[in-house]
């Protein structure tokens, strides 16, 4: 076991940050269009990118922290 | 005439060369001054607790602020200047903390004002690298400065628990750093500014490693952390940096997850590890312990402190490579 379920853990967050990265270019950069059509102002679009992004990234630290429980109770049975 | 990549390539081996020769002659002057003044502390997991010297700050400080320096004058480039600046705000408040016992939330707040000069010197662009594109945020990117500094030089500081870890560490997560900046990164100059960085922080390992004849300090981590995140920022290499530092990241979101505030860790009454009699390190089972990356690794079982120190290099190597593997993700997409 030793430092291989370290590095799997690792992996997952890695996993996470690239599936948040993957969700924020390919959902959330093109949402002006989707939302708005060409008739977006710019300080609109940004400000729902915004919270969307922000959002994401609670999101992301919500399973991290998940995952980190889960790691936690295993490992040291906490 | 010497063309551009000539002249990249003496400016890269002079900048480098100056940071890494400064820390290395002026570390042991360092030590000798800092032993006479009584500038000591001990080295608690050691037999009879040894007086080992800190902070090395100074000496890092010197040592990168020659090199960006030269740097500079050479390139006129404001994003080193700004990056010279971020350091040098981080060292500032580190060696505040070094000398004087400041609250938990001193240094993470405090390490806002390191992120100024990035954004008055306009250093960061305004598209967040997203390994499978970019996303233009011109108005967002601000705040995240104000986040990533203050990240990055406190997850340096809070993995400096054993000796050489700290500059090993940043060693280690600067490799794939350089190679994202020299990739992704709009200026040919950003990547000869990060190559101090890189070349202190070998030099000071040889002083810095088990067993340690001097310590960073809080100088020496916040620095090494802060300047690590302005080169992230600087060099359009934000999330390939970020991951590159996750198991420091890991550690201190574990910290914080358990004690659940900003607090020094000399503050937590728990230990999460225990020192036994053979000078081995065991997790501690006190379940009002927190929770850290040591103490996970100490979870099989009991290990000495040079042991520890590698399965931190080891752990770190391995995300040096997810953090390769995110630069060529971000390669083909980028193409």
């Amino acid at each position: 076991m030793g430092l291989g379920s370290l590095a799997l853990f690792v992996t997952g967050m890695w996993a996470m940050v690239l599936a948040v990265a993957a969700f924020l270019v390919a959902f959330v950069a093109p949402i002006g269009f989707y939302l708005f059509g060409s008739e977006s102002s710019r300080a609109t679009v940004s400000a729902v990118q915004a919270t969307i992004a922000i959002v994401a990234v609670i999101a992301l630290v919500f399973g991290l922290s998940r995952m980190k429980r889960i790691y936690l109770q295993k490992k040291l049975r906490l | 005439m010497v063309d551009v990549a000539s002249l990249l390539i003496i400016y890269g081996v002079v900048v480098s060369a100056i940071s890494f020769f400064a820390v290395f002659f002026m570390t042991p002057i360092a030590i000798k001054s800092l032993t006479a003044k009584g500038k000591v502390v001990p080295d608690a997991h050691k037999p009879n607790k040894p007086s080992v010297p800190r902070p090395a700050g100074p000496v890092l400080m010197a040592g990168i602020a020659a090199a960006e320096i030269v740097l500079y004058a050479l390139t006129l480039n404001t994003a080193v200047l700004a990056v010279l600046l971020t350091t040098a705000i981080a060292f500032a408040i580190g060696y505040i903390d070094d000398n004087r016992v400041m609250p938990g939330w001193f240094k993470p707040v405090a390490l806002l004002a390191a992120a100024i000069p990035l954004v008055v010197l306009g250093a960061h662009d305004n598209y967040l690298n997203l390994i499978f594109g970019s996303a233009f945020i011109p108005l967002l990117y601000i705040p995240l400065i104000f986040v990533i500094i203050p990240i990055t030089g406190n997850t340096i500081n809070s993995i400096d628990v054993l000796n050489g870890v700290a500059s090993g560490f940043i060693i280690i997560a600067t490799v794939p750093l350089l190679a994202s900046i020299a990739i992704f990164g709009s200026d040919e100059v950003l990547f000869l500014a990060a190559l101090p960085l890189l070349f202190a922080a070998i030099a000071f390992y040889k002083y810095h490693k088990f067993p340690s004849r001097i310590f960073p300090g809080d100088s020496g981590t916040l620095l090494l952390g802060a300047m690590y995140g302005a080169l992230a920022i600087a060099g359009r290499s934000e999330i390939i940096g970020v991951i590159a530092l996750l198991p420091a990241i890991m550690n201190s979101f574990l910290f914080l997850a358990s004690v659940k505030r900003l607090v020094e860790h000399r503050q937590v009454k728990a230990r999460p590890v225990t020192l036994l009699d053979d000078f081995k390190l065991v997790a501690s089972e006190d379940r009002a312990a927190p929770a850290t990356l040591v103490r996970l690794i100490l979870a099989d079982g009991p290990l000495g402190e040079k042991e520890i120190g590698y399965q931190i290099f080891k752990l770190a190597i391995f995300t040096a490579l997810l953090a390769f593997a995110s630069i060529a993700i971000q390669y083909i997409f980028w193409l």
